[in-house]
């Protein structure tokens, strides 16, 4: 974004676009039904500010934590932890064939192109605790359905974000690679996947850090992991239990963005 | 010196992290407590679930569509609500706007907020002070896109051209002055991009939000899929991915319309995500 050249008059005010104008406009009208009590969710601030007073004996508790209650949250926090793991590594691995069906760059065929892409849009169109809930149905409550749910959620996430770096690589690679003879899946090999390996990692690592977010909902359903020990104890009011599994939850959430953002400062 | 071919760089500290990693995905995969017989009933049980769903049943739409409308105004309401408090935030958060004490501090103090998702902001935070309904998840939505969108402001701000700020001062604005004509119009198109783009993400968390009680079309998800009523399932998922779709198309390029001729960034957080510089932070 570089300064307009200097002008010795001042230059005519332009004429603010008719998108502008409809987009406002738009904004305002969508924000007032969305507030309002009958077609919206009646967000009203005034109200909010008396109730504030009735959620502070809870967050006096929360701020109370009951550390005898450690000890039961080790168990559910690794397996949380193991649900994460195994799922980053099967979904991201199953991500990295299908990006290639999903990126300009790579698949020269519109009508293929337009296929994969529309049932990627599908499958990231459903949220994770979705898949939870259809996947303990199917197979029963535990960290299976977890499992299961999270790759999907994995191959949404990164095929998405790794499709887009492939759009936008380098095509000097991949003429050298077409000149030489090579066939697609040498290509891709020597021309595309070296350029989009190191944000092929990062994202992975992305990816595991959201599913470590993600296991408070997957317990919430049955899926296994941390979230079921807090909803027993968020819905018999062990407000401070729950303060104990919300620190342990923060600190290695916090603990493993700070180890992923090291590695990938290293990687890229 | 005739040509040579250079000798291949060591592998050893790249097939270290190879092997390290191998070693976490095989301790994970098998001390986790999967009978992995149990996936043998998958196809049957998927399948069951499948054709139980389908034909849906249309008469449930008038149920899930205004849940559903309810979850994308929890999504619009909670973004305008985080952009708004990310904006002071990211200005004060930015090295170059604040002092780097003050802009450390807030910066530690966002990715504090980003830890703790919408789920456990409802429950812990805001349904024990707005009771169940979708005020609580609104707001649990808006706190939390404050934390993410904060980040994304701050960042945008500190790769700003520090020219137009410089001639701001120059011709003696002052404080609030230069924020508004030096810094501002030179990250807004980005930010509506972010903000748009949180919006996107948001609409999934207002689904998710209903499960615990905060407002949205979660709550007939968990029940309908809970109890079996698979036509009424089949149902209320067709108007998640629709609406989903709809509203990722329609923000996806509006998106695109408004950052016309700039880079185009698809995804604001893949960007960071790659960019070492911005990591770092």
């Amino acid at each position: 974004m570089t300064a307009a050249a200097p002008a010795s008059r001042r230059p005519a005010k332009p004429r603010r676009s008719p998108f502008v104008s409809v987009g406002l406009g738009a904004f305002v009208i969508i924000t007032l039904i969305s507030l309002s009590e009958e077609w919206g969710i009646g967000l009203d601030i005034g109200s909010l500010l008396e109730d504030i007073g009735r959620g502070l004996p809870i967050i006096a508790q929360l701020l109370d934590p009951n550390w005898d209650f450690l000890p039961r949250v080790i168990e559910p926090l690794i397996e949380t932890f193991q649900i994460a793991v195994v799922a980053a590594f099967i979904g991201c691995a199953v991500a990295l064939p299908i990006t290639f069906f999903a990126a300009r760059t790579t698949v020269p065929n519109r009508a293929t192109l337009a296929i994969s892409r529309g049932i990627l849009s599908v499958v990231r169109a459903i949220p994770d605790f979705l898949y939870a809930l259809i996947f303990v149905a199917a197979v029963g409550i535990g960290p299976l359905p977890g499992i299961l749910a999270l790759i999907f959620f994995n191959v949404g996430v990164v095929a998405k974000l790794l499709s887009e770096t492939v759009d936008a690589i380098d095509t000097g690679p991949i003429e050298a690679a077409d000149a030489a003879g090579s066939r697609r899946t040498q290509m891709v090999r020597w021309a595309v996947l070296p350029q989009v390996l190191p944000n092929y990692v990062a994202f992975s690592l992305y990816a595991f850090e959201l599913n470590v977010r993600a296991s408070t909902v997957l317990g919430f359903v049955g899926a296994g992991g941390i979230g079921f020990l807090l909803r027993t104890q968020y819905q018999f009011l062990q407000w401070s239990n729950v303060s104990v599994i919300i620190i342990c939850l923060f600190v290695i959430v916090f603990a493993i963005e700070l180890v992923s953002i090291r590695l990938r400062r290293r990687l890229v | 010196m005739p040509a040579q071919r250079p000798q291949r760089p060591s592998n050893l500290k790249r097939n270290l992290w190879i092997a390290s990693a191998a070693a976490l995905f095989l301790w994970a995969s098998l001390t986790v407590d999967v009978d992995i017989t149990d996936l043998a009933s998958l196809p049957a049980g998927l399948w069951a679930i499948l054709s139980e769903m389908f034909p849906p049943d249309p008469a449930y739409l008038a149920n899930a569509v205004p849940q559903m409308i309810q979850s994308i105004q929890m999504a619009w309401l909670g973004t305008i609500i985080g952009a708004a408090l990310s904006l002071p935030l990211g200005f004060l958060g930015a090295k170059n706007v604040s002092s780097g004490l003050v802009s450390s501090i807030l910066r530690q103090f966002l990715n504090a907020i980003r830890a703790f998702p919408e789920l456990i902001l409802a429950i812990a935070i805001f349904i024990p002070i707005a009771g169940l309904g979708p005020v609580a998840g609104t707001l649990a939505i808006g706190v939390h896109s404050a934390g993410t969108l904060g980040k994304l402001t701050a960042e945008a701000i500190e790769g700003i051209d520090p020219g137009p700020v410089e001639a701001a001062r120059a011709v003696g604005g002052r404080g609030l002055q230069v924020q508004r004509w030096g810094v501002l119009p030179q990250v807004l198109p980005e930010l509506i991009g972010f903000w748009l783009y949180r919006f996107e993400i948001n609409i999934r968390a207002g689904a998710v939000l209903g499960v615990v009680g905060a407002g949205g079309i979660g709550f007939l998800l968990d029940q309908t899929i809970k109890f079996g009523r698979w036509p009424q399932a089949g149902t209320t998922i067709l108007v998640v991915i629709v609406a989903t779709i709809v509203v990722d198309t329609i923000s996806g390029a509006v998106r695109r319309r408004i950052i016309e001729g700039a880079d185009v960034k698809i995804m604001p957080e893949a960007e960071v995500l790659v960019d070492p510089a911005l990591a770092a932070r």
